[in-house]
């Protein structure tokens, strides 16, 4: 984008022009007089502007040194409990989100990952238990509280309406204010958004930072909304776009409406009046409508140009040009209501084509950190500090835009583009970070990995159905690159520590191919546990047309079974008890070992009853069972959906080719220390006693996880 | 009766923040435009994109120092980054600055010659001050003045400093020639006497021509005229404005950035 224009384009001539200048200047200083004192509004707001920072750098900086002692004394007596225990000064917690353990195996044995091998070879290198089920926001709930999901109540990105059978975001609820003035055909919200975060229990920096140990925590999943301790925190996976969605693409296109997509997206017709477009991006609902009204719209303009194979186009207040093929900056965009509100956010436009159609996808439109409407960090500053150090960055939970890959809106290189682009900012803010926290816990969550693996996994097997058509020696090694980096990354913050830090690299879980689909709506229907109305011989999404007073069990996202328990859901017809505990069995028996009858193979190698596996005040809110799916294998998009189809198995055709959502035995995740650690068998419940541990912290009773033995120094 | 009075008091206070007259006027109009046409001109002449990095690093390490003030060295390094990041900003700034230094200062000297002074009044007694090259001008020099003009005074003369000075009152309006004759010759400075907003010389200078660019009205002196200066003593002119006696300077100043402020933030210009 080209945003800085200037009147004199040609260098010498302007080299001559400034060097006259600086003359003239000079002449001028020589002889002055009172009239030529002030030299205009900008020289006097950069001398003023300049002046206030230095005078308010100075002042914060001489509370900050004067008060020094007494708050290190304050800390000290905090800390004094811990301090002659604690075996680390530091701790840095690399998070690589999906990194599995037989991949980075198998790499490092090709010579891939010297670094990571040289972690292993100086410390430790194992399999991490994963929780059940193996999917993130329960993983990294885990990770944080060192509880199970019991305790924390997260089982799943949804959890279902006992009131209706409809899902919602499991980790946090977001809504309007509690009061509201109706004037006329506006509803002024008075007050600001509620938002409550679901998960439960106490992550592991709450505690080091009571105990006066300063921590840095990057986009770890499931801390939206950013709770207060204290240290620096940025919320991670979970946090919304702005129409409070997980992330809604928009693709403007001059093609005549489409399929609609299935989910993630939203297509919006580009209006073209010769070398002009017209188009617009649906924002969040209006907030002074009734939830009736329109959503609100940012319109942009293109101006094409054929032969340069470019566009001119105009959003908000930002002009920049495009090339085919090309993303933009982050664009500052705002959407207006009546009355003065308004709700920013930032985007970045992807020109896809102009010829013969015209197509634009813009990204979802996340929360500007710079300017949030909504906390994303704790303290609010710290993403108001991280915009302005590194400018605009993503802030979206699920920010790489899969949907839009799977719904070939963007091609292989666009998604990568986007999906390292943030890692990029990722990258800067861990080292920011690890500058700022010298000592105390500084931890940070890479999405890269999970992202990448989940679709790009068809390339890394030999028969996947999403590649069939692909020659092997086209496919290209994206996930060999993604090890590659996090490997050179390793490599950089090696480089940054020293011997009294420990480093861990933590994966939440492995990764397996998803090249089956399994509707388990599907199965559930055929064998008689759930019913459709009359008539009807599949369902429509979130189980239209499913008949509950004849429905016994069912399933929506994408491990959990749920019985249709008789006083719990609305339509309830299992009576707890020996009814439902029979129920149960019989369900685990008969899918336990599930065939699929195309292959011959075993499509699902566990059912875990939820009794067995969680233990905790939230019990309650889990499913029934856990399935576990076997390796190839996943919940079809549709039984996700709580859809129900005829067809039980089918070909996992997507993008999205790999997964983790499947027998936690099977993807465990990743430990990399730079210390010996003794234990053999590790869990991830284990990170926060073991961190809290190595601080000198005594361990809260409620924990489940048990500290590991972690050997002192560094071997050398 | 008292609200009466009150009342009056009232707008007596009101009428003071904005008395409205010519120089004030002019002030106000110059400054919007002034402010507006250096802002678009900061516009194009300034690195905007620079700029507006450095204002956020700068806003980073602010919040740097707020975020980890637990932190002694995080604190101590960040006021190091602000530093820096102010002389950055403030190279950033110097390059519009020039462009914008040599036109503004031209015109504020010609305005100056507006708003600067005062013409003399009617009655009001004046000094005018003759500055030689040597002492033997100094006791030759004579004053000749207009019909409408007298001395009210002997002449001062100040030998260290080559300086005669006399003072002077007009009877009535006018445009004058105030002459001195020294060394044969007579030389003439203009003066005014008047209620309006006339353009004002209060010097006529030999040779020195960026002072003469700066401070003078007038065409030089002859080069080897013995008198270097004749300087005519127009008072100060004071601006009434927010109940405060405003040079027309640091008004313009005022109102000048805040009308910059304003366009600023309408036009998206980063300064």
């Amino acid at each position: 984008m080209k945003s800085a224009h200037t009147l004199f384009p040609a260098k010498n001539s302007r080299r001559k022009l400034l060097a006259a200048l600086v003359i003239v200047c000079g002449l001028l200083l020589l002889f002055p007089a009172r009239s030529e004192a002030y030299a205009g509004p900008g020289a006097g707001f950069a001398v003023l502007s300049s002046f206030w920072t230095l005078f308010v750098a100075f002042l914060y900086s001489a509370y900050a040194f004067l008060t020094w002692p007494v708050r290190y004394l304050f800390h000290w007596f905090k800390r004094r409990k811990a301090h002659g225990k604690a075996q680390i000064k530091r701790a840095v917690i690399l998070g690589f989100d999906g990194m599995d353990p037989e991949l980075t195996e198998r790499f490092i044995a090709e010579g891939m990952l010297p670094n990571l091998a040289r972690l292993r070879d100086q410390g430790t290198f194992r399999k991490l238990r994963t929780t059940y089920p193996a999917i993130s926001p329960v993983a990294w709930s885990t990770f944080m509280t060192g509880v199970n999901p019991g305790k924390h109540n997260i089982y799943d990105f949804l959890a279902r309406d006992l009131a209706n059978y409809l899902p919602y975001l499991s980790s946090a609820e977001i809504k309007g204010p509690k009061r509201s003035l109706k004037i006329g055909k506006y509803v002024i919200p008075l007050g600001k958004p509620q938002i409550k975060g679901m998960r439960h229990g106490t992550p592991f920096w709450h505690l080091l930072g009571k105990a006066g140990i300063f921590c840095s925590v990057i986009r770890v999943p499931v801390t939206f909304p950013p709770e207060k301790f204290p240290g620096v925190l940025l919320s991670g996976m979970c946090v919304p776009d702005l129409k409070g969605s997980q992330g809604t693409f928009c693709f403007c296109t001059t093609q005549a409406a489409g399929d609609k997509f299935r989910e993630g997206g939203v297509r919006v017709p580009i209006e073209r009046d010769g070398p002009v477009c017209r188009s617009y991006i649906p924002g969040p609902e209006d907030p002074l409508g009734d939830g009736k009204a329109a959503d609100l719209r940012v319109n942009f303009e293109m101006r094409l140009d054929l032969r340069k194979n470019q566009a001119r186009i105009t959003a908000d207040s930002e002009t920049f040009t495009l090339k085919v093929g090309e993303y933009s900056p982050w664009i500052p965009v705002k959407f207006k209501a009546g009355m003065g509100f308004s709700a920013r956010g930032i985007c970045r436009f992807y020109l896809k084509g102009i010829s013969p159609e015209v197509e634009v996808y813009v990204t979802p439109v996340n929360i500007d950190p710079g300017r949030p409407d909504l906390p994303i960090s704790y303290p609010v500053t710290y993403s108001i500090y991280l915009a302005k150090l590194f400018g605009p960055y993503a802030t979206l939970g699920l920010a790489e835009d899969t949907w839009a890959l799977n719904e070939e809106v963007l091609d292989d290189d666009a998604f990568l583009v986007q999906c390292y682009a943030n890692h990029n900012d990722r990258e800067r803010m861990l080292f920011d970070a690890l500058e700022k926290t010298k000592q105390g816990l500084c931890t940070c969550v890479f999405d890269t990995t999970d992202r990448v693996q989940h679709m790009f996994w068809r390339y890394l097997e030999e028969d996947h159905p999403a590649a069939r058509n692909i020659p092997r020696d086209q496919r290209p090694p994206v996930i060999q690159d993604l090890y590659r980096r996090m490997d050179e990354l390793v490599g950089r913050v090696m480089k940054q520590i020293d011997d009294d830090t420990l480093l861990l690299v933590v994966s939440d879980h492995g990764f397996k191919s998803f090249a089956r689909c399994l509707n388990l709506n599907a199965w559930l229907h055929q064998n008689g546990y759930l019913a459709l109305k009359p008539g009807k011989t599949e369902s429509g999404d979130w189980f239209d047309d499913v008949d509950w007073s004849r429905t016994r069990a069912y399933t929506m996202g994408l491990n959990g079974l749920y019985l249709n328990l008789k006083g719990r859901e609305r339509e309830g017809i299992v009576e707890p008890g020996a009814e439902a505990e029979a129920l149960k069995e019989e369900l685990r028996g008969k899918l336990d070992g599930l065939v699929d009858p195309s292959s011959g193979r075993v499509g699902i190698s566990g059912v875990f009853d939820c009794d067995a596996v969680y233990a905790g005040p939230y019990v309650d809110n889990a499913p029934d069972l856990i399935v576990g799916y076997n390796d190839g294998f996943r919940a079809s998009w549709d039984s996700v959906m709580g859809k129900v189809t005829s067809q039980i198995f089918e070909d996992n055709l997507k993008a999205w080719s790999g997964d983790h959502c499947i027998d936690p035995r099977l993807v465990p995740g990743v430990l990399f220390s730079n210390r010996k650690i003794t234990e053999e068998k590790l869990a991830i419940v284990d990170v926060a006693p073991t961190i809290l541990k190595l601080f000198g912290l005594g361990l809260p009773t409620h924990l489940d996880g048990k500290p590991w033995t972690v050997a002192t120094k560094t071997a050398a | 009766m008292v609200s009466h009075i009150s009342m009056n008091q009232a707008s007596e206070a009101a009428a003071g923040f904005f008395r409205p007259g010519l120089p004030l006027v002019v002030v106000v109009l110059v400054s919007i435009i002034i402010g507006l046409v250096m802002v678009v001109v900061f516009r194009y002449t300034s690195d905007q994109k620079a700029i507006h990095v450095a204002k956020d690093q700068l806003k980073a390490h602010l919040l740097a120092v707020r975020l980890f003030q637990d932190q002694l060295p995080v604190v101590l390094s960040s006021y190091g980054r602000i530093v820096l990041g102010t002389g950055r900003y403030l190279k950033l700034a110097f390059l519009p600055l020039l462009y914008a230094i040599v036109p503004l200062t031209l015109l504020m000297a010609q305005i100056d010659r507006y708003l600067g002074s005062t013409p003399l009044q009617p009655g009001e007694s004046f000094l005018v001050t003759m500055r030689a090259a040597d002492s033997g001008t100094v006791n030759q020099a004579a004053l000749q003045l207009p019909a409408q003009m007298a001395t009210t005074a002997p002449p001062v003369h100040i030998p260290a400093e080559n300086e005669v000075v006399w003072r002077v009152v007009a009877a009535q309006d006018g445009d004058y020639d105030v002459g001195v004759a020294a060394a044969g010759q007579t030389f003439s400075k203009r003066t005014i006497v008047s209620t309006g907003l006339p353009r004002l010389s209060p010097i006529r200078l030999r040779g020195r021509f960026w002072e003469r660019i700066f401070v003078s009205g007038e065409s030089a002196l002859p080069p080897g005229s013995p008198i270097q200066s004749i300087a005519v003593g127009y008072p100060d002119r004071s601006i009434s404005f927010a109940w405060i006696q405003w040079n027309w300077i640091w008004l313009f100043f005022v109102l000048s950035l805040v009308a910059g402020f304003f366009f600023k933030s309408v036009l998206g210009i980063e300064i």
